[in-house]
């Protein structure tokens, strides 16, 4: 898609709302000759947590500064939580929390400190609900910041991002540098506080922790090179999902025969990879094929399956053909 | 108190106390200045600073203690908290990643400019005030003769500030647009050591930036009162900077 050509994005999701929580119309932008968002046309409805999955430099983090004003478009307008971008920062901040993907902190404050610091110009419960969720992530409130790990400031900045009562909350990497358990704990609590807000809150999130983030969110936006590639429920992506499948050969084995035979017993594309197969599906069901391969007598038999454990980068790449999700 | 505050306190305390310690070294010191004045002006290397010390002379006690809090004392100390006070204000903020947390909280840029900028400058000038309202105590403490009035005293301190403003609005307003304190520091406090030798160069010396803030000014606002065209002037600055540094921010970061 070329850059002067706007990606228009239909809003696939029910909204409790009218209006979407996050409408933008040919957003754009770009730093000197580099055009970082390609013009975006998307709306994003609440009640649900839409994910952004791209690679470093894919524009999800220059898309997510546009929402909350710490950008200006060089092209295109948005509105966030009903009010509209350009001239009118405060209001949206005040109805839109922001926890950056880059962890800037202030290391000689206490964490009580930071976060009354992180919250100020909010209602005054927010301080106690993020201390609560400080303490419920395991987050020493009397130590002084500078102390902490990458993952516990990263936790600080999500705890205050998770406490005012707004209707957007936007995300970078949230879980980035988190061990796994504690990344489950994060999406818990997001699916928690959407449900908390009983429909009137949207959750815009960035990751490239592909196979987590598809189990939080409802819809997944594939970006890549400021493209947007792919919008999709994580419910249709997970029964695209259940097409693919693997086949680990010997080194020595014969690729075009077996691509024939593969196709032949319901294949809709097979691509290699050195001795290994990236097999689509024709249909839902893997049986047949499954039952088929077992009796392709004439050939080698693979040396390895791989069915419904394959990462979403996987996916991604079988599905799309893209490199470096 | 926000964060800022206490920062600008702490920093405000710290140079609030050099800036006495000089300064009550000086007012102890007096007497015996009085009576060595005359061994000083021949010791003096250059003819700009025998000038200075005969301004002194002639000039008695306010023309000391003009030289000593302000000429000296400000014109030094006052200038290098000017720039270490507004050299990190914006720029420190993107240096050390903590711009985007200060900035998405839900206030208007215009007013987290203005409370940062509000900060360092009453860090910068409330010292200045203070140390010179304390003269008068300092004298009767170390039995000075002579006596200064309040009105003059208080007169001198707003000139003071208000060169001492303007040099602070100008760090200000490069802190707006950059990423790197230190930079902007070095480069600031360069170009004053810069104004600071020029003042002592003969033919150059009306050059000089220091030149609105020596003993020869100061001994004239006890005959003539405060100049208002010229503190007006460096206030006038003062603003300037501080508007192109709003300029500059909601350039780099929009409202």
């Amino acid at each position: 898609m070329g850059a002067g050509q706007t990606q228009r994005i239909k809003e696939p999701l029910g909204s409790s709302h009218s209006e979407p929580a996050v409408s933008v119309r040919g957003l754009a932008r770009s730093f000197g000759e580099r055009l970082a968002l390609c013009p975006l046309d998307l709306d994003i409805g609440y009640g649900a947590i839409t994910g952004l999955i791209g690679p470093n430099g894919s524009g999800k983090t220059t898309f997510l500064r546009l929402l909350v004003g710490l950008l200006t478009p060089s092209a295109g307008t948005a509105s966030v939580a009903g009010v509209r971008l350009v001239g009118e920062g405060v209001a949206i901040r005040r109805r839109v929390t922001y926890a950056p993907g880059e962890i800037g902190h202030y290391g000689e404050l206490s964490l009580e400190d930071h976060l009354r610091f992180l919250l100020a110009g909010r209602a005054p419960a927010a301080l106690a609900r993020a201390l609560t969720l400080a303490e419920r992530l395991g987050l020493p409130a009397g130590a002084r910041v500078r102390s902490f790990s990458h993952g516990m400031k990263r936790q600080m900045l999500f705890a205050a991002a998770l406490a005012p009562d707004v209707r957007v909350r936007i995300l970078d990497e949230p879980t980035e540098g988190l061990d796994p358990s504690k990344r489950g704990e994060i999406l818990a609590i997001l699916r928690e506080d959407l449900e908390a807000a009983g429909g009137a809150r949207a959750i815009v999130l960035s990751s490239h922790h592909l196979g987590e983030v598809d189990r939080a969110c409802e819809r997944l936006l594939f970006l890549e090179r400021g493209r947007l590639l792919a919008d999709e429920r994580a419910a249709d992506l997970a029964r695209r999902a259940r097409r693919l499948l693997r086949l680990r050969y010997g080194s020595d084995a014969p690729t075009e025969r077996l691509a024939t035979a593969l196709e032949r017993l319901g294949a809709e594309r097979v691509r290699w990879e050195g001795s290994q197969a990236a097999v689509v599906l024709a249909c839902d069901d893997p049986r047949p094929f499954l039952a088929g391969l077992v009796n392709l007598a004439e050939l080698p038999a693979p040396l390895e399956i791989a069915y419904g454990r394959l990462s979403l980068a996987e996916l991604y790449r079988d599905l799309y053909g893209v490199e470096g999700l | 108190m926000p964060r800022q505050w206490w920062t600008a306190l702490w920093a405000s305390l710290g140079y609030g106390l050099v800036l006495l310690g000089s300064l009550v070294a000086a007012v102890a010191y007096y007497p015996q200045f009085a009576q060595n004045i005359g061994k000083l002006k021949a010791l003096a290397p250059l003819p700009v600073l025998r000038n200075l010390v005969s301004d002194l002379e002639s000039g008695g006690l306010w023309a000391y203690i003009a030289g000593q809090q302000f000429f000296k004392g400000c014109n030094t100390l006052g200038t290098a908290a000017a720039v270490l006070f507004a050299c990190g204000a914006i720029a420190g903020e993107a240096n050390r990643g903590t711009l985007e947390i200060w900035l998405a909280r839900p206030f208007s840029r215009t007013r987290l400019l203005l409370e940062r900028y509000a900060a360092g400058a009453l860090a910068l000038i409330v010292p200045v005030f203070l140390t010179t309202w304390s003269i008068p105590a300092q004298m009767r403490i170390f039995d000075v003769p002579g006596e200064l009035s309040m009105g003059l005293l208080t007169r001198a301190a707003v000139h003071q500030s208000a060169l001492l403003l303007a040099i602070y609005s100008a760090t200000f307003a490069f802190s707006c647009g950059g990423r790197h304190p230190l930079r902007i520091a070095f480069g600031v406090l360069f170009a004053t050591t810069l104004m600071f030798a020029l003042y002592l160069v003969e033919n150059l010396t009306q050059y000089s930036l220091f030149r609105l803030a020596d003993v020869a000014r100061f001994m004239r606002m006890a005959d003539h009162g405060l100049d208002a065209g010229l503190v007006g002037a460096m206030f006038g600055a003062a603003a300037i900077f501080l508007l192109i540094g709003w300029r500059v921010f909601t350039r780099r970061i929009p409202l």
